[in-house]
């Protein structure tokens, strides 16, 4: 019988290897993929992205579970049949125009996906118009902005403009982080959320998409 | 004590009666002479000026000549992508698909090295004997993660064995800057390395323990004082970091700095921060850098082994007269924290009465100020409309109000005036925290003859 348990522990120190032969175990041992994922794989990134919160772990062990996810996530996903596969929200993400930083976009979208979450990366360097642009091709519940500097966290305003000026505002989240971000700062340009850490932005981003 | 002598007094571990002030002004300090921040990274004429302008209106203790992480990785191979309110960002890492391990060292003469010495011998010569001198290098972690981006992250975990090598050649790299540096008069060597708050205590002890304590014994044998920065939340690696034994640390304000110095004073080790950079500098008024500042001094058991800074390198666009209330706030406390404590409470009324304004027989030049005797700014300020008032006469009246006196804070609140130092003309805000040349003044009082 397939244990989740050890495989979460596996994805969470990163044994890559090891979980995706867990996973293809559990599926020769008739194992639902779709309960492999909620239960082990899901599950551990939830951990992991806890432990982040809280500052137990850091940057390399958030990188290297999310590897060991997706070894375990190519060996589930052609085994999931459609109904398997429910969409719980698609987010587009990217860093703005001007910012190159992408490690916390990064991990942003590591925690979405370990939510369930459809993550649409546009990379760093990204307009407000190709935000707008993708979510409308994508039909994205939500807009997630990263800047690290203080000179292109103003682009997100740029971003909330450009989906009012689309007609999408009231049907999209826009959600707003980084370094110099606050709460403040979110409320000031008609941001929807903005929270410190992407644990908490995953947590978020799945209340959004499920209202 | 000039500030010079203070803040070697600090880091010499030393108890000395004042807090030592180190504005972390890079390209903000092109702000201060209208230069963008490509113009101050690119144009020694231009840096020098504007670092001299930061020595003059900031009243620096310590004084970074530049704050920009990518020098050597420019050299390096890293692309660049230039802005003009902010440094450079590394765009490119040339080792982003190979784990080979360079061997090229930096010259003296390479990039913006031959600039950056330029700068720092000019202010050698002209501050050298009253303001500690700050040499920037990049440490070798954020160094390694430019060249190799942020597989390094994950190198750490599956390929450690590399990770320690090309952590070993940037301390090579490291160790050659700082010698150019501390040969160009720099007295302390800061070794920048945001990126240390990203990683667990356990990674630090295993890849970054030993080559970091390796270049601060290099900088201390080399004669010059050390530093060690760090941006982000860096709780964790506070004790690990000063077991690499540099002289000082400086946080940003993702770190409690009262927590973090109880763990620097076990160490004897001089901890250094933590003003907020965006939501206090850049966005705050300037009584709440002042206010800021007073509670972040007030907040920590002593003040001993302690330098107040900016969390780390000042955005562009901070309001000078922000800067110039922290500064205030560390060389003045007591008289400012009465200040903020009169601005605060609303039971001051203001007793006076305003001219009428426009009705007046001559013009009529205001100068407000935090104090025209101890604040550098102000005192420029005064003496401008000094000036003024010599090369007018009776044609013009002029007064000052310092904010020393709860009447002042008053007048200010009823006037609505929100800088200090500012130069009102008529009733109206001219000129605030820039010092305006005569010229211009002179021509603005002819105005209103």
């Amino acid at each position: 019988m397939a244990d989740f348990e050890k495989i979460s522990e596996l994805m969470q120190k990163g044994k890559a290897d090891e979980v995706k032969q867990l996973c293809a175990d559990a599926l020769e041992e008739g194992v639902n993929p779709k309960d492999v994922l909620d239960k082990a794989l899901l599950a551990a990134m939830n951990i992991v992205g806890e432990k982040f919160k809280n500052n137990e772990v850091f940057v390399p062990e958030v990188l290297i579970a999310a590897r060991a996810m997706n070894f375990g996530l190519e060996v589930l996903k052609p085994a999931m049949v459609d109904d398997d596969i429910e969409e719980i929200g698609k987010v587009v993400i990217g860093t703005v125009k001007g910012d190159l930083h992408d490690i916390g976009k990064n991990l942003v979208k590591i925690m979405f996906e370990g939510k369930g979450l459809t993550v649409i990366d546009l990379g760093a360097d990204v307009s407000a118009d190709k935000f707008v642009e993708a979510a409308v091709n994508e039909g994205a519940n939500i807009i997630a902005c990263s800047a690290l500097l203080t000179t292109t966290m103003t682009q997100m305003e740029s971003v909330v403009k450009a989906a009012e000026d689309a007609g999408i505002r009231d049907k999209v989240t826009i959600m707003v982080g980084g370094a110099p971000v606050t709460e403040k700062f979110c409320d000031s340009i008609g941001a929807d959320i903005y929270t410190a850490d992407a644990a908490t932005a995953s947590e978020k981003a799945l209340e959004a998409c499920s209202k | 004590m000039t500030g010079k002598e203070k803040v070697l007094a600090v880091l010499n571990k030393e108890k000395i009666d004042s807090i030592p002030w180190l504005p972390f002004a890079g390209v903000h300090a092109g702000k201060l002479k209208g230069y963008t921040a490509r113009e101050v990274s690119t144009d020694a004429e231009k840096l020098i000026k504007s670092l001299r302008e930061v020595n003059k209106l900031y009243k620096p203790d310590g004084q970074p000549v530049m704050f920009d992480l990518q020098i050597e990785a420019e050299i390096l191979g890293c692309d660049l992508v230039w802005s003009e309110d902010a440094p450079p960002t590394v765009a490119s890492h040339p080792l982003s698909e190979s784990t080979d391990i360079p061997d090229t060292i930096p010259a003296a003469t390479d990039g913006r090295i031959p600039l950056s010495i330029e700068a720092m011998k000019a202010m050698k010569a002209e501050f050298g004997d009253t303001t500690a001198l700050y040499g920037l290098i990049t440490g070798p972690f954020t160094l390694s993660s430019h060249l190799r981006g942020t597989n390094i992250f994950m190198d750490m975990i599956m390929n450690p064995d590399y990770v320690k090598d090309l952590l070993s050649y940037c301390v090579k790299v490291a160790k050659a800057v700082s010698g150019y540096y501390i040969e160009a008069g720099m007295d302390v060597i800061a070794v920048v390395d945001p990126l240390i708050s990203q990683i667990s205590p356990d990674h630090f002890e295993e890849f970054m323990a030993v080559p970091f304590a390796e270049v601060f014994d290099f900088i201390r044998s080399s004669g010059a004082k050390s530093s060690f920065f760090v941006c982000g939340n860096a709780t964790a690696n506070i004790a690990p970091m000063c077991k690499t034994n540099p002289d000082s640390i400086s946080v940003d304000e993702n770190v409690d700095l009262a927590a973090a110095k109880k763990v620097t004073d076990e160490h004897n080790i001089v901890i250094g921060g933590n003003i907020p950079l965006t939501s206090v500098m850049l966005f705050g008024t300037q009584q709440d850098n002042m206010k800021n500042t007073v509670d972040l001094i007030d907040s920590v058991d002593n003040t001993d082994l302690l330098i107040i800074a900016p969390g780390c390198d000042m955005p562009y666009d901070i309001p000078v007269e922000n800067t110039i209330g922290v500064q205030q706030a560390v060389h003045q406390t007591e008289q400012i924290r009465e200040m903020v404590k009169n601005y605060e409470g609303s039971e001051i009324e203001f007793e006076g009465e305003l001219p009428d304004y426009a009705n007046l027989e001559k013009p009529f030049i205001e100068v407000f100020t935090l104090d025209s005797i101890t604040c550098a700014a102000c005192t420029y300020m005064k003496a401008s409309a000094v000036d003024i008032k010599e090369h007018f006469g009776d044609k013009v009246d002029m007064v000052e109000y310092k904010y020393t006196e709860p009447q002042n804070i008053a007048r200010c609140k009823v006037m609505e005036v929100k800088q200090l130092p500012s130069i009102y003309i008529n009733g109206k805000l001219k000129y605030s925290s820039i010092i305006p040349n005569r010229s211009e003044f002179i021509a603005e009082v002819e105005k209103c003859l």
